[in-house]
């Protein structure tokens, strides 16, 4: 029996699309399920994606991937690779795990959302193995870190995380909640796999897999390859939704969803993104800042996939790009300052050569954010460490649920947080677009508690530090501290030259 | 004596707090409570006096919090005197 082309059968394994006699269309795809900006049904049966794929092709793929990762898997356990590693490097690696593994493992929620109520068959089709794909990542990015737990046990983060009341996870999980988990399926396709998957992690990913195998990270660099193929499929789900939309004239909804989401995963990838690379990786591995990495691999592309589909950047891009020079290294020093409050040990990374690379990438660290490390420096030299440890809470964004951190640059000083009054409660913003966010659907995120909020409420009782940490769910053997304990203050610029030959 | 909730900065640090201070406390024991927080932790001590700042006005610091009109979760800056 001749064997068909592919391509003479794909559309016949694809196309399910038909005219509903027994019920209506709206019935089929309810508004609250897939928010249908009254683009005509059938105008969705020409969605079309780029890159194509057969349920046989799928199949034969993943089980390739999952033999080769797992077998890398298999060997490294038995090397001492991982305990070569850099501490800063594990401090990426700790944080990546419990941030990531259980959202992919949400993300296929927001993919079956939109396997069944995709309003084109081939849409339902390819967010068919989007469901596959990343319940795969959620299942393997917690079975790695589950070898580790023998090496620290704040690898237990990696599931743990996400059912906990840590900032960092109320952070990510009110975004990936808005996002995908409880997100109807339209605004997925534009939210997650265009705004958040096409636009950050796709690139993201890229750049950690070569990382992670430049510092020796062979496990890490072969997990996140595998992941990075599958997220290009699925990740392709978003522009060809936009494309219809846009053809049909919605532009202004499409604009919106892309806007509303984008600011929130800017701040929360340069939670994670930007401080490993800036800081966490060690500097003999650095190939870029992250601001470079932000300009080359994800502006460009973007403003460049924008500009074809006829849509505009946000209007917040010089906000975003001013942002770039700084807001990184203000939630580096909080995290660090706060570290008890997160999951992994935080790397300092202000040694001397370090603070030589972070004046050359960013002209004028030292300036500003140097001078604080300056004062915390000299409290470590004259052992008073407990004056580098946090007294109080900070303030935290009452939209990305981030501490407010200001640019530290006299000139261009806006410290006060941006307000918002709602139903007579007061919400308080780290920046226009986050309030701009809230203001555009208060009744969205008016109920939404952030750490202060239930702090203030009661719900942490007795107010203590100590019980904000209980309240978190951080026991003392999972409270960051220093991941070098505090080598870097007393690293002269020569040592580090001996320790990097 | 009630319990005021701030939302407080030093003009030179990097992050906005939480500061609890009384409704009876004049604004220079304010200012202390919250250069606690910011210097000679992350703000270089200077040899000048503190002021407080509240709704872009300097406030004079003989007032109380209450005097002064500063509710729960207001913001207040404190800077050294230039």
């Amino acid at each position: 029996m001749p064997k068909l082309e592919r391509s003479a059968y794909y559309d016949l394994t694809r196309d399910m699309n038909w005219r509903f006699k027994y019920v209506r269309a709206e019935e089929v795809f309810p508004q609250e399920m897939v928010h249908n900006p009254e683009v005509p049904y059938e105008e969705w049966w020409k969605w079309d994606e780029p890159y194509k794929v057969t349920y046989r092709e799928y199949v034969y793929n993943q089980s390739e991937k999952d033999h080769g990762v797992y077998s890398v898997k298999a060997a490294i356990a038995r090397s001492k690779l991982f305990d070569a590693l850099d501490n800063g490097w594990k401090a990426a690696l700790t944080a990546h795990y419990g941030a990531i593994a259980l959202p992919e493992y949400l993300a296929s929620i927001g993919e079956s959302r939109m396997a069944r109520f995709g309003l084109g068959a081939s849409w339902r089709n390819m967010a068919t193995y989007g469901c596959l794909d990343e319940t795969r990542h959620g299942q393997i990015q917690v079975y790695f870190p589950y070898g580790l737990l023998d090496k620290h046990p704040q690898f237990d983060w990696a599931h743990k995380a996400f059912h906990t009341n840590e900032w960092g996870a109320i952070a990510a999980r009110s975004m990936f909640d808005r996002m995908f988990t409880a997100n109807d399926a339209l605004s997925t396709a534009i939210q997650l796999t265009f705004t958040f998957e096409t636009g950050f992690t796709n690139l993201q990913f890229l750049g950690m897999a070569a990382d992670a195998m430049d510092v020796g990270d062979v496990e890490f660099g072969a997990l996140i390859s595998s992941i990075q193929t599958d997220e290009s499929r699925h990740a392709q789900i978003g522009e060809p939704t936009l494309r219809i939309l846009l053809k049909n004239g919605k532009k202004k909804e499409a604009q919106r969803l892309v806007e509303t989401m984008w600011w929130r995963a800017w701040h929360i990838f340069a939670l994670l993104t930007g401080l490993s690379m800036d800081y966490y990786t060690p500097l003999e591995h650095r190939s870029m800042s992250f601001k470079e990495f932000m300009e080359e691999w994800v502006l460009r592309q973007f403003l460049d996939m924008f500009r074809d589909l006829g849509m505009d950047p946000p209007w917040y891009w010089d906000i975003m790009r001013d942002e770039m020079n700084w807001y990184q290294h203000g939630l580096h020093l909080g995290v660090w300052f706060w570290r008890p409050t997160v999951w992994w040990n935080p790397d300092g990374g202000v040694s001397e050569a370090e603070r030589e690379w972070l004046e050359e990438k960013y002209p004028g660290w030292n300036d500003t954010f140097g001078r604080y490390w300056d004062v915390i420096t000299e409290n470590i030299r004259n052992g008073q460490t407990e004056k580098t440890l946090p007294q109080t809470l900070p303030l935290v964004c009452n939209m990305c649920h981030i501490p407010i951190v200001t640019l530290s640059d006299p000139k261009q000083k806006h410290n006060a947080p941006y307000v918002s009054e709602y139903n007579g409660r007061r919400y308080l913003f780290c920046s226009e677009p986050c309030k701009w966010i809230f203001d555009v659907e208060p009744e969205k995120y008016a109920g939404y508690l952030s750490i202060v909020d239930r702090f203030l409420a009661g719900h942490i009782q007795p107010p203590t530090l100590e019980n904000v940490l209980a309240y978190m769910g951080l026991t003392p053997d999972i409270w960051g501290r220093d991941a070098d304990n505090y080598a870097w203050a007393f690293q002269k610029k020569v040592d580090q030259a001996a320790v990097g030959n | 004596m009630a319990t005021v909730p701030l939302t407080a900065a030093h003009k030179e640090d990097f992050v906005v707090l939480l500061v609890p201070v009384e409704d009876t406390d004049t604004i220079a024991q304010v200012a202390q409570k919250i250069a606690a927080h910011t210097v000679g932790i992350r703000v270089k001590p200077r040899n000048k006096p503190l002021q407080v700042m509240h709704n872009g006005r300097m406030v004079p610091d003989h007032l109380t919090v209450a005097e002064a009109g500063i509710r729960p979760m207001d913001y207040v800056e404190v800077s050294y005197v230039e």
